[in-house]
């Protein structure tokens, strides 16, 4: 129902007080191999609030799957490219007509308390998510059935051939394999039971989540004894952890001071671009917003340089289509500068004066908030007021759903396939177009790069339709929010990943 | 408060309690009284400023509230910026001078609504008493029974955030006091040989109620007023702290704070101005209401810290 | 004796009634579907009308409440919205924080309070009279968040002396939860000792102002002998009240000063719950904490009673 994938809550910015506290005991680093590296100990991790529950099914919050991503597996996963690579499936195959796709699993797969993990393990975890219409359900909207015809054989067919199945089937944790008994004993929402590198060891509600090395995983054994993730909702509180060594690794660090910490070498800091996008959405369904030069109009009027800075504090990469430029789908197309003479030139063309915008906003993402009020700056400057609306996010999700807006602000995080981008928001009957436009040329181009096999093509068949609809105006996109995590010097082998995954398997802690 | 003690003081004002219009002295009294003393003086000046400044701050207001500078966003207090720029480069300085319309309209309002109800429910309940008295204090004692601030934000959490909702909520909260103080009073006048004169010469309840119960505990209603006008401005600075209340753009000192902490590291005057402001409005009015309490209640009918919430 | 204890008794479970009937209206005045509301994002059908039914909205009101009090009654608060835990347990794994923080707090506020009250008292109208004055209209006045923020500026960022936020448990570590708890309580307890210091002070005056304190004085007792034997005994009574009762106040009202040094407790669970829309979580937090400020008050009352035989008469 959201336009996000995950309710990512503003992680970088210097969001509410919404969660807990960064305290954790400290000495982490139990150090019994003397050597430096490899010497096991528990990480401590400050993440900027609590996670709601630990469904991986069910639940959307970003805190969620900072954990789940360390906890649960999926068959196939991206790597640091975004591109799929084996996980709980070693290799598959695709029918001549792309609607059947056969997956082999490992051998001997074991959840983390020692039950086997088979086809039917898999079986199972889709069926729910299509059967009970989670959150996920959306992205096996193509798959028409899945079996098990062996334990190490899943069979996937389709109602369409689906080039992006296997960004739909591992890109997140949100269609992890999760175990039967685990969901029906219903402990899954606290102690959840996956295949991941670690497993759930205690949880201290408003406090710390502990996870522990799982001695069954199917990988390399991780070198830490386990992760502790504290929940710090002040960032700088988080970073003054750091600083201090309660903590070894935080993303939730003070935007404002990210670019200072970045030159500094301890702790390490780093950013990337995110495949995640913020955007202003005006509704086509009411006057005078149907008429795109009005749109085009606000395009014009809006500095997005100033919104950036305000919002993420330069710590996010200005961008007038979607797609983030270190994605092989990105198009490189910025018609609009920063022009207030263009603007009203196209509203005196489009016969507009006076106009009163109603934009709404939600306290859930205070960067939408904060980024409302310099948009509203903006356009006063060419005669246009805007009344900001700010709504929690429920209220905001009832009021886009039912239409009620002249505009809005909101992102969307995690995306990784075109279709994932473009599709639900764009196309004339997507789920996610709130904002009622229409264009058939887009809806022509959308269904045929959605199930479109030859990769050039595809790309090519994209880049039309980002145009399209940067032209139209569909969205107005401001910008891609770099991902800014820190760690201390201990912390070796971590890298931070555009699509906001914390994997901590490959980390050592040193003394 | 003056030298004396509130001891010595109630000693000598107890016995003033039976005249029919003692109100109009002890008015004239508590202003001379307010005259001689130093804080409550300043008290009053410092309100008196607050309400110009509540009434004509978007004119005296250097910049405007919501005039967004990027460019110069987070500047220290500067002779252009006498309290610095914020987080999106506005003047905190207007920000924190419109906020006072906010902060007085709510206390007012919030305020308004616990004396009109309270008042009311007091009345009826100390003038009839019987099963009315019992079932009105009774709900009054069940409002009682919630701390302050948790009963504001699970008010405000049913009915979404805003300043409308804040309002009542703070107005429900603040509701019982009234109910105590007014009933009180009403017990202790009812008894009293001017009120059983009324009703022997066949008064309507209206008449007595209006003519002589009222007058006579207008004084501890005063300073319950006053005294709750303080807790009323902290509880919607707190609420707005917790993102609860005044929603942006729209300045509020509380929100000003919650929206600042952020940066109070780097930008120490986004931590310091508004709490100030806080401070001083609810210390001017804590001064006043004190002063009051002192001339006009000395038996100290009204109820004042002890319900102050923490947190 | 037995009869006041009995009536106040009575009364409390009258009110306690009155307070569960508030609590539960709470969830009815949600505007819309309060449980298509705190799923938000997360709707599915299937929670959704799992939910529904544990919190019993498929029936009529009347039917509602009765089954929400009997259930209350057993110690079933229904299920948080948000994670499908059962809120008795969520709610009372806060309770040790919320207790520290608020004994601790309420500990400091004594400390400060009963010779600052006391001095001034004795020594009206000296220096330390009017330090007393100035520090109890100060502490009633300033915003205890607004304190919090520069204390944290001060004691965590420029001196570094004590972390700026967080909770260790006392059990776990009892220096780190000592180093965690000391701002947090300062700050509550300034507030609290503001408000203890001029009630003992006051207390007091009223005490030295009676007729045997004067008389023992004439007869030649110094005023120390005086003061500890008569007027702290008798003046200290009613103060116990008002202690107990800014101590049930500090277990539920902590909201601000828990939020903002992150610490787990009651005040910290409803300010997430409203956050998070988890109407059963707040209603279980709200009705816990209403309830331990009934018992509080009780209790008081009937130790004053003890204290002070004249209580019972009326």
């Amino acid at each position: 129902m959201s336009s996000t994938r995950f309710r990512l809550a503003g992680a970088t910015l210097a969001l509410t007080l919404a969660v807990v506290a960064g305290c954790s005991t400290g000495e982490g680093v139990d150090v019994d191999g003397a050597d430096g590296a490899a010497a096991g100990g528990v990480l401590n991790a400050a993440i900027g609030g609590e996670p709601d529950q630990l469904d991986p099914h069910k639940t959307s919050a970003y805190y969620s799957f900072q954990v789940l991503e360390n906890v649960y597996d999926t068959l196939v996963e991206p790597d640091a490219n975004l591109e799929m690579k084996p996980a709980l499936a070693t290799e598959w195959s695709t029918s001549d007509d792309q609607l059947t796709w056969t997956f082999t699993l490992r051998q001997g797969l074991k959840f983390s308390d020692g039950s086997p993990l088979t086809a039917e393990d898999v079986v199972y975890s889709y069926t729910r998510i299509i059967d009970e219409k989670l959150n996920n359900a959306y992205r096996f909207a193509t798959v028409k059935s899945v079996t098990a015809p062996d334990p190490t054989t899943v069979v996937v067919t389709l109602s369409a051939p689906t080039p992006n199945l296997l960004a739909n089937l591992g890109g997140f944790k949100g269609v992890a394999i999760v175990q039967k008994a685990n969901v029906e004993s219903g402990e899954i929402t606290t102690k959840p039971i996956g295949s991941g590198p670690f497993a759930l060891g205690s949880y201290t509600s408003g406090d710390n989540i502990s996870l522990v090395r799982n001695d069954n995983y199917w990988g390399e054994q991780p070198k830490l004894d386990g992760v502790r993730f504290t929940f710090v909702s002040d960032p700088t509180v988080a970073l003054q952890n750091l600083r201090g060594g309660e903590v070894q690794w935080t993303d939730n660090l003070p935007p404002q001071q990210v670019p200072a910490l970045r030159d500094g070498d301890d702790p390490t800091v780093q950013s990337v671009p995110s495949s995640d996008y913020w955007y202003l959405a005006l509704n086509q369904a009411r006057k005078p917003y149907d008429d795109v030069n009005v749109r085009r109009a606000v395009a014009f009027a809006l500095d997005r340089e100033a919104i950036t800075k305000a919002a993420k504090f330069g710590l996010a990469t200005v961008n007038q289509t979607a797609i983030p430029q270190n994605s092989a789908f990105y198009y490189e197309y910025a018609p609009y500068r920063h022009d207030p003479n263009q603007a009203r030139q196209l509203l005196d063309q489009a016969g507009v004066s006076g106009l009163t915008m109603d934009l709404m906003v939600t306290s859930e993402y205070p960067e939408t908030v904060t980024a409302a009020q310099v948009i509203a700056s903006q356009l006063e400057a060419i005669g246009v007021t805007v009344k900001i609306r700010t709504l929690d996010f429920a209220q905001w999700l009832d009021e886009q759903s039912s239409g009620k807006f002249d505009a809005f602000m909101l992102g969307w995080l995690g995306n990784i396939d075109p279709d994932e981008f473009y599709y639900a928001q764009h196309h004339s009957g997507g789920t996610f177009n709130f904002h009622k436009y229409a264009n058939p040329a887009v809806d022509r181009l959308l269904d045929q790069a959605r199930t479109e096999t030859d990769q050039g093509a595809r790309k090519q068949q994209y880049e039309q339709v980002a145009k399209q609809i940067v032209d139209d105006a569909s969205y107005i996109y401001l910008y891609n929010p770099d991902v800014a995590q820190g760690w201390s010097r201990q912390v070796s082998g971590y890298e931070v990943r555009t699509d906001r995954a914390i994997r901590f398997r490959d980390v050592a802690l040193a003394r | 408060m003056s030298e004396e003690t509130e001891a010595t003081r109630s000693g000598e004002e107890t016995g003033g309690g039976g005249a029919g219009r003692r109100s109009d002295g002890q008015l004239r009294r508590a202003l001379s009284a307010l005259r001689h003393d130093p804080l409550a003086l300043t008290g009053t000046a410092v309100l008196a400023l607050l309400v110009v400044v509540g009434v004509a701050g978007p004119w005296l207001a250097p910049s405007g509230i919501n005039e967004v500078n990027i460019d110069r966003m987070l500047e220290a207090p500067s002779w252009s910026h006498p309290f610095g720029t914020d987080e999106l480069g506005r003047d905190v300085l207007s920000r924190v001078m419109v906020a006072a319309r906010v902060s007085l309209q709510v206390g007012l309002v919030s305020v308004g609504i616990a004396l009109v109800v309270g008042v009311t429910f007091g009345l009826f309940a100390g003038y009839y008493r019987g099963w009315l008295d019992n079932v009105l204090m009774r709900c009054m004692d069940v409002l009682f029974a919630f701390p302050v601030l948790l009963l504001a934000v699970a008010i405000v959490a049913v009915l979404g955030p805003g300043l409308l909702t804040a309002m009542i909520a703070i107005g429900v909260v603040y509701t019982p006091i009234f109910a105590r103080v007014t009933r009180a009073g009403v017990l202790s006048v009812r008894e009293q040989v001017f009120v059983r004169a009324a009703v022997s010469i066949g008064a309507s309840d209206l008449r007595i109620i209006v003519r002589h119960v009222l007058p006579n505990i207008a004084a501890p209603l005063i300073v319950q007023t006053s005294l709750s006008l303080a807790f009323a401005i902290l509880s919607e600075a707190a609420l707005s702290f917790l993102g609860l209340g005044v929603q942006p753009p729209e300045p509020a000192w509380g929100r000003m704070l919650y929206d600042g902490r952020g940066f109070v590291t780097e930008a120490w005057w986004l931590g310091v101005f508004p709490g100030a402001a806080i401070f001083l409005t609810v210390l001017a009015f804590n001064l006043v209401g004190d002063a009051l309490r002192d001339v006009l209640d000395p038996r100290q009918l009204t109820v004042s810290e002890s319900r102050r919430s923490s947190g | 004796m037995a009869r006041f204890v009995l009536r106040r008794l009575l009364q409390s479970g009258v009110v306690l009634l009155g307070v569960t009937l508030v609590v539960f209206l709470l969830l009815q005045l949600v505007p819309g579907d309060p449980v298509r509301v705190a799923l938000g994002t997360r709707f599915d059908p299937q929670t959704y009308e799992a939910l529904r039914a544990r919190a019993g909205l498929d029936q009529p009101l009347v039917v509602q409440y009765f089954d929400y009090l009997r259930r209350a009654l057993t110690g079933d608060l229904g299920v948080s919205f948000r994670s499908g835990r059962p809120v008795t347990e969520i709610v009372l794994e806060r309770l040790p924080a919320t207790l520290s923080l608020a004994v601790t707090a309420v500990l400091f506020a004594m400390l400060v309070a009963f010779p600052l009250g006391i001095l001034s008292a004795i020594r009206s109208g000296s220096l330390i009279d009017h330090a007393a004055r100035v520090f109890s209209q100060f502490g009633v006045s300033v915003p205890d968040f607004w304190m919090g923020i520069m204390g944290i500026l001060l004691f965590a960022g420029v001196l570094g002396w004590l972390p700026p936020s967080g909770y260790v448990a006392l059990t776990e570590d009892p220096g780190k939860w000592a180093s965690h708890v000391a701002l947090p309580a300062a700050t509550v307890g300034l507030v609290t000792a503001s408000i203890l210091t001029r009630f003992i002070r006051s207390s007091m005056l009223e005490v030295l102002s009676e007729d045997y304190v004067r008389t023992a004085e004439a007869k030649g007792l110094r005023t120390r002998v005086v003061v500890l034997r008569h007027v702290l005994r008798n003046a200290l009574i009613p103060v116990v009240t008002v202690v107990a009762v800014q101590l049930a106040s500090l277990l539920g009202g902590v909201i601000v000063i828990e939020v903002l040094f992150a610490w787990p407790g009651i005040g910290r669970l409803t300010y997430d719950a409203v956050q998070a829309r988890d109407y059963p979580v707040l209603q279980g937090a709200v009705l816990l904490v209403a309830a331990l400020f009934l018992l509080v008050n009780l209790l008081v009352d009937i130790l004053y009673a003890r204290l002070d035989p004249r209580i019972t008469v009326k």
